[in-house]
């Protein structure tokens, strides 16, 4: 099989809570398992590949969100790799980007996002910052945690073209209606760090499955699994 | 010819008179049992009790602490506590008695902990003040510092900070309603984000310190541009900004000054980001009006500031701190750290920073020939990051059982150990340093 591309775009602007961590999850469980993985990190000015099979954004400051959108709808590529079946994987900022709007700044100033998603961001009440516990159904129907610290001012809405990928348990989610995140075809959008992946190593090889339209083998990392364990019933114990 | 700092004309301040002062005296009087009961209890050295009381008695006592001194206020995301123990050093060689000099020494720099330190010290007429930088826009208000030392902006604890340009907003407002009797601000010339800030102080001294660290510069922070770097300096595409023409500039080990005078920085503290603390401490001790030997004299003493790159004894094992709170941090202190194994120890309370993605932003991959105790109660975190990267590691929560490792008995001198915040506090009592 061929090396399978994950690409990690504008890192140094939305890329401030560690989310590179995404890439080198997805990366090392590929390369665990014997397959080939390489991580292309894409940053302003750089045009961004259109052939890769994950494409991945994560958290950022405001005017970072306007100069990616800016960036990502100048370049194009972005829509030409989604257009060739990839997944997009989109953290915090990076996921209210993709939606139909957002807003920024002291006045709330509303942006057009890339349309990506069929989802809205306004500022919140108050900001959600936290560890967060929500319920995730797996695509063969059963359900697990996902374990993340979510930090964000925006809430956001979702329409009638994106389904909520997780149930929330602990912490705030979307916008404190109870769901988590948006899925939309292999686009999906999710507020937590960690980096989400890390811990939610199942979510990391859903993305990959459904990039590479194959069923991966099981990978063992106790490493992992303790730290999950640690974290859910560090919130569970509040 | 070239341009020094002037000291500011001094203008009149409202001092306090003498009912002020009997109530401000109640209030210290009233924060010392406070400080002393707190201490007897354990809980630390009782500063930031001590202001508490104070100006909860007082609600101007800070301002009246403030009032006849010559203050000078040190910020910036990584550097500060170093810096204002170098900047102290260097002012204490030129005064008659060091006690003329007050400074929060132990790191307490918001404003309870600045009251604190001050009030410890009446007769004291030079107050050297390490100041949060949520802080600083106040300290300029009611402090009017004659100097005021920006180091660096980065990102750090963002679960508290959620964007580290609302801060730099705070300050450019500071300084601009503070106008030509606002402070001369020392601050780096290679941080985008320091520059945007100082931008409209009376009057600013700038230092190239070749500080290395990008990552949270990428973009103009007057217009959004991404930003151009070009021969190690960077500017806006738009015009809006541009790395100034440095006044002090660092060159390894030596500093010139604005004169093309070459100094040699002779110092105990390890580092590269330390020479570049110390030349920000060396400008603003010149701008005070300290002779450069002098000050130079005085640096050269500083040796651990409040349990920096102290060697205490853990569990018979020698241990060298080193304090790492963010990526920039990290980036630092992993270069200083050289020993096999190593001891590294997070964690994520309040004042390390709830949220541990940070681990990600660090480049861990660089110890992958070495191996690492992961301490503290975060271990785990660092753990998974750790086996992401290819580092051999072992995992021991405790901060103690962590130096029962055999291996560490037969590294040859200090083992070297980088913390995040709270384990460090921690380290530094279990070692007998603090």
């Amino acid at each position: 099989m061929s090396t399978t591309r994950i690409v990690l775009v504008y890192q140094s602007l939305l890329g401030i809570y560690g989310d590179r961590g995404n890439s080198v999850v997805l990366a090392e469980r590929l390369r665990r398992r014997g397959m080939d993985a390489e991580i292309i990190v894409v940053e302003p000015g750089d045009r961004v590949p259109d052939d890769g099979h994950v494409y991945l954004l994560g958290g950022g400051e405001d005017m970072a969100q306007i100069s990616a959108v800016r960036a990502l709808q100048k370049d194009g590529n972005l829509f030409r790799g989604l257009d060739k079946g990839a997944v997009l994987f989109a953290v915090c900022a990076g996921y209210q980007i993709l939606g139909k709007s957002f807003t920024v700044g002291d006045n709330d100033e509303v942006f057009q996002g890339l349309g990506l998603l069929d989802v809205t961001t306004r500022r919140g009440p108050r900001r959600a910052v936290g560890e967060v516990l929500h319920a995730w159904t797996k695509p063969d129907g059963t359900t697990t945690l996902i374990t993340g610290f979510e930090n964000h001012g925006g809430h956001t809405t979702l329409g009638s073209g994106a389904t909520p990928l997780a149930h929330v348990q602990r912490g705030v989610g979307n916008s404190g209606d109870g769901t988590e995140g948006a899925v939309q075809g292999k686009i999906i959008g999710t507020y937590p760090h960690g980096p989400v992946l890390v811990r939610n190593p199942e979510l990391a090889d859903h993305l990959l499955e459904l990039a590479l339209g194959v069923e991966l083998e099981p990978l063992s990392m106790p490493s992992v699994d303790r730290l999950r364990a640690e974290r859910i019933a560090a919130v569970k114990a509040g | 010819m070239v341009r020094m700092a002037r000291p500011r004309l001094r203008f009149a301040r409202p001092r306090p008179g003498i009912l002020g002062k009997a109530h401000l005296g109640a209030a210290v009087l009233a924060g010392n049992s406070a400080a002393y009961a707190s201490k007897l209890a354990g809980k630390g050295t009782g500063a930031s009790i001590r202001g508490k009381v104070m100006m909860t008695l007082d609600r101007r006592a800070l301002d009246k602490l403030l009032a006849d001194r010559r203050v000078a206020a040190v910020s910036g995301t990584n550097g500060k506590t170093t810096t204002t123990h170098l900047l102290t050093a260097a002012l204490r060689a030129f005064v008659a008695d060091p006690d003329e000099v007050v400074t929060n020494a132990d790191g307490a720099n918001l404003h309870h902990g600045i009251a604190s330190a001050l009030a410890s010290q009446p007769e004291a007429t030079i107050a050297i003040l390490e100041t949060d930088e949520r802080v600083v826009p106040s300290i300029i208000a009611i402090g009017a510092p004659e100097v005021l030392v920006l180091l660096n902006f980065s990102r750090d604890q963002l679960d508290r900070n959620h964007e580290i340009k609302s801060l730099g907003k705070a300050w450019r407002t500071a300084l601009a309603d503070a106008g030509d009797l606002g402070p001369v601000v020392v601050a780096t010339a290679c941080d985008p984000l320091v520059v945007w800030s100082a931008e409209p102080a009376r009057r600013v001294i700038w230092v190239d310190t070749k500080d290395p660290w990008t990552q949270d510069a990428t973009l103009c922070p007057a217009c959004g541009e991404v930003l151009g770097r070009q021969d190690g300096r960077w500017s806006c595409p738009s015009g809006d900004l541009a790395q100034p023409q440095a006044d002090y500039t660092l060159d390894g080990t030596t500093v010139t000054d604005p004169v093309n005078s070459r100094w040699p920085l002779e110092l105990q503290v390890p580092g590269r980001f330390n020479l570049a603390n110390a030349a920000c401490a060396f400008a603003a001790a010149r701008v005070m009006g300290v002779p450069a030997t002098a000050a130079l004299e005085g640096m050269k003493t500083v040796r651990a500031p409040s349990g920096r790159y102290a060697v205490g004894t853990f569990n018979g094992v020698q241990g060298r701190l080193l304090l790492a709170k963010n990526p920039a941090g990290w980036a630092e202190s992993l270069l200083l750290a050289t020993t096999d194994p190593m001891v590294l120890a997070v964690n994520a309370a309040a004042a390390d920073g709830r949220d541990m993605s940070w681990l990600w932003d660090v480049d861990f991959e660089q110890l992958r020939d070495r191996h690492v105790i992961c301490t503290g109660p975060r271990a785990q975190d660092l753990a998974v990051r750790l086996d992401y990267a290819g580092v051999e590691h072992t995992v021991v929560p405790d901060l103690l059982e962590a130096f029962a490792d055999p291996r560490l008995r037969k590294v040859e001198g200090p083992v070297d150990v980088i913390s995040t915040y709270t384990p460090f506090q921690k380290l530094r009592k279990l070692g007998g340093l603090a």
